[in-house]
């Protein structure tokens, strides 16, 4: 937008036709220009979105020529809200999400202080750091499902050493959602890190010193200065993090495949068995459009949220 | 802003209501679907999607594909490799088929999938194409697992029973007989495990996944107890015989006898506790017996034995199987069916299921070929498997999938501890009617 109202204001004195017409004529080469891409959007992105929200009010049938749609029905999430099984899973994903999201959020801007004070290691820690984050948590979750193997693992044996036997960490429904929550952890802190990293480098060094010199101690400039000024890296990390975690369903898929029972099921993974294992289309699709529903509100009252308080911070 | 952002509320109301129309239009147009004729002679080329079975070492599907086209130089088979994990492969069938693909004409299927596969439209009905005696020739219980609403929806390509494999080297050491009921494989792996002979007694698959419901059919089975009335209408799993079966289970790991992981296993981790030398008795499929006797990756070579699965003590033996195994099926996309059909009987004829025996190492359906004395005597298990009561998973009901996620799921948390044997029982049984009922998740 700035860039489209360049033009305008430099001609400002005393022309306000032109500089509407020049604007108007730029904002049409705009969408010209962005109609492809918006089109591409169009196609992979809100037609399936729109079409899971027609096809969770629907009912669904497969026929030989694809699916049949009918009529207008709400028995779709009638169903769904009848299901005690999708209450658990929302609860479960919901709790998932807050304590995985905290932790990964405390450990990364830890370590992004610790990197910000390195100078000559930095990059291959970095390097080092970022290995979880490019493994492809199939993979991951595959390695982590051996560490928590109750036979050979490595994990039971660290405990056989100290005494206690035949633990079953996969086996027991709380540990087994812990043991998620540490691989998960495992992988995605470093993205944290990357990202407050690189917003404490972006902080202007002239604060920090003013601050210090008006004789504010660590701790002070690290609450009162530094924190406040990195919530804009802080609040992007945190909604990548909300939108990810909420879409939790890799590692339960391969870890746990959502037990014992259905005690570390998500709702992305409820959302895949119901429409893919049982082929209740009209009930997955409410699965599907439930949860999309529920991630918008969440980011949008987040973002809010966030927007007002960097207002206030800059009045 | 504010004032800003109305028009593009307007505009995604706009692009939105659009949406929802073009998916209404999209819906009319499809109308009941019809069975093709398979008309003219069969010629051209097919593509068979099928997962890999038999011996890695060598691929049977490619022998079969080459003896095919001898046999019928007109038709030309394409092989495309599908997934080998039974669910990730459904997916990807829902996905192509749902959306019209024609990419493949043949596809190898799971024997639980007819009633869901013939309920969706997933898979041609077959009754126009195979007459009477051609189903006779399957061996006894098959065809009947085909069967939804009076249609056959695949035709068997081979299948699978389940076995008690045990360690003959330990039973010798410590003169025991080999079990004949569940009671005495818990006690004879309570002394073989006192003797410090073996670290644990028994594996299985009792982790949250389809082959717990496999596993519980059985012992349930054994017990006298069903998960589902033969009419498939109501729920039975809430018996005192499916409680025996299930604190019986739950016995093995309380004692013991079962690692407390088995909770967590699946065919291959409970196959590698016993062949690395650490079990003494394993449920598995017939593969195992091949597998144990690899010298590459077992340390139990030639100790091993295989027998029919016991029963509890009380009933007549042996206990009961379940089937397993895969079905052909025909996409209902095809463009040539002529030459589908003509697949498909040829795969469950007389040669291909002599190879399939023979090269694949897999139980073959024709009843003719699986009593040849040649067949049986190409592999120790098939004689067995001739004396195997077999018992099929309710997979003729369409809700099948929702039924057997009501019984791993309650299944495996009673075998966790994490709710009693009658608990899980009493919710999975209100689970599989809502299921039946089609009210819910």
């Amino acid at each position: 937008m700035t860039v489209i109202d360049t033009p305008g204001r430099l001609d400002a004195g005393g022309r306000p036709r032109r500089r509407g017409e020049l604007r108007r004529s730029s904002a049409r080469l705009g969408w010209g220009f962005a109609s492809p891409a918006l089109l591409v959007i169009a196609a992979v992105m809100i037609f399936p979105i729109v079409f899971s929200i027609v096809m969770s009010f629907s009912h669904v049938n497969v026929t030989g020529n694809g699916f049949q749609l009918s009529g207008v029905t709400g028995r779709n999430y009638s169903i769904l809200f009848g299901s005690p099984r999708y209450w658990h899973d929302l609860e479960f994903t919901v709790i998932y999400t807050l304590c995985t999201v905290v932790v990964e959020m405390i450990l990364g801007t830890l370590i992004a202080l610790v990197l910000e004070r390195l100078t000559a290691a930095r990059g291959w820690l970095m390097a080092l750091l970022l290995m979880p984050w490019a493994l492809i948590t199939v993979v991951s979750a595959d390695l982590w499902a051996y560490v928590y193997n109750g036979v050979y693992g490595v994990f039971d044996a660290i405990f056989n050493a100290v005494g206690v036997h035949d633990l079953n960490v996969l086996g027991t429904p709380t540990q087994a959602a812990i043991a998620m929550g540490v691989a998960d952890v495992w992988k995605t802190t470093p993205f944290v890190a990357i990202m407050v990293l690189a917003g404490l480098v972006m902080l202007p060094g002239e604060v920090v010193e003013a601050a210090r010199i008006d004789g504010a101690n660590g701790w002070t400039i690290f609450w009162k200065v530094r924190l406040p000024l990195l919530r804009p890296a802080l609040a992007v990390a945190v909604m990548f993090r909300i939108l990810q975690a909420f879409g939790l369903f890799d590692l339960p898929y391969v870890l746990t495949h959502g037990g014992p029972g259905t005690s570390t099921e998500s709702l992305a993974l409820l959302g895949y068995r119901v429409l893919f294992n049982d082929l209740e289309f009209g009930p997955g699709a409410a699965v599907a459009a439930s949860t999309a529903v529920i991630v918008l509100v969440v980011c949008l009252l987040f973002l809010k949220v966030f927007r007002t308080q960097v207002g206030e911070q800059e009045d | 802003m504010r004032n800003r952002n109305k028009p593009r509320i307007a505009a995604l109301a706009a692009a939105t209501a659009a949406v929802l129309a073009l998916g209404t239009a999209c819906s009319s147009s499809s109308g009941a679907p019809s069975v093709p004729k398979a008309t003219g002679s069969a010629s051209g080329t097919i593509t068979w999607f099928a997962n890999q079975f038999g011996p890695t070492t060598s691929d049977v599907r490619k022998t079969l594909i080459s003896d095919f086209e001898k046999a019928y130089p007109n038709i030309k088979v394409n092989l495309v490799q599908a997934p080998s994990d039974s669910d990730t492969y459904r997916s990807t069938l829902v996905t192509q088929i749902s959306g019209g693909s024609s990419s493949f004409d043949v596809y190898n299927g799971d024997v639980v999938w007819p009633a869901q596969f013939g309920k969706q439209n997933l898979a041609l009905p077959l009754n126009s194409y195979f007459d009477s005696a051609y189903w006779n020739t399957f061996s006894k219980g098959l065809v009947s697992s085909l069967t939804y609403q009076n249609q056959t929806y695949a035709v068997p390509l081979f299948t699978d029973n389940a076995f008690l494999f045990y360690r003959k080297d330990l039973l010798a050491q410590a003169h025991l007989p080999v079990p004949t009921t569940w009671e005495q494989v818990q006690s004879e792996a309570e002394t073989l495990q006192k003797d410090n002979l073996v670290k644990y007694g028994f594996a299985g698959q009792f982790d949250a996944y389809e082959g717990l419901t496999c596993d519980w059919t059985e012992f349930a089975a054994d017990a006298g107890a069903d998960s589902v009335n033969a009419g498939g209408t109501a729920s039975t799993i809430d018996s005192a015989a499916a409680q025996k079966a299930l604190t019986y289970m739950r016995g093995l790991i309380t004692s013991g006898v079962a690692p407390k992981a088995i909770t967590t296993f699946q065919e291959q981790q409970s196959e590698t506790l016993f062949t690395s030398g650490q079990d003494a008795f394993l449920r598995n499929w017939t593969y195992a017996y091949a597998d144990s006797n690899s010298p590459g990756t077992s340390k139990v070579v030639g100790k091993v034995g295989v027998t029919n699965l016991p029963t509890f003590a009380g009933q007549s033996g042996p206990g009961y199987s379940v089937t397993g195994g895969w079905n052909l099926y025909i996409n209902p996309h095809s463009k040539n069916i002529a030459a589908d059909v003509a697949f498909l009987k040829w795969m469950t004829g007389t040669q291909a299921q002599t190879v399939i025996a023979e090269q694949g190492g897999e139980i073959p359906t024709v009843a003719s070929v699986l009593d040849d004395p040649q067949v049986q005597a190409s592999n120790p298990a098939y004689p067995i498997a001739a004396k195997n009561k077999l018992n099929a998973r309710p997979s003729y009901v369409a809700q099948y999938s929702q039924i057997s996620e009501a019984i791993y799921n309650n299944v495996n948390a009673a075998l966790s501890g994490s709710a009693s044997p009658q608990a899980a029982l009493s919710a999975a049984n209100s689970q599989i009617n809502t299921a039946l009922s089609s009210n819910g998740l």
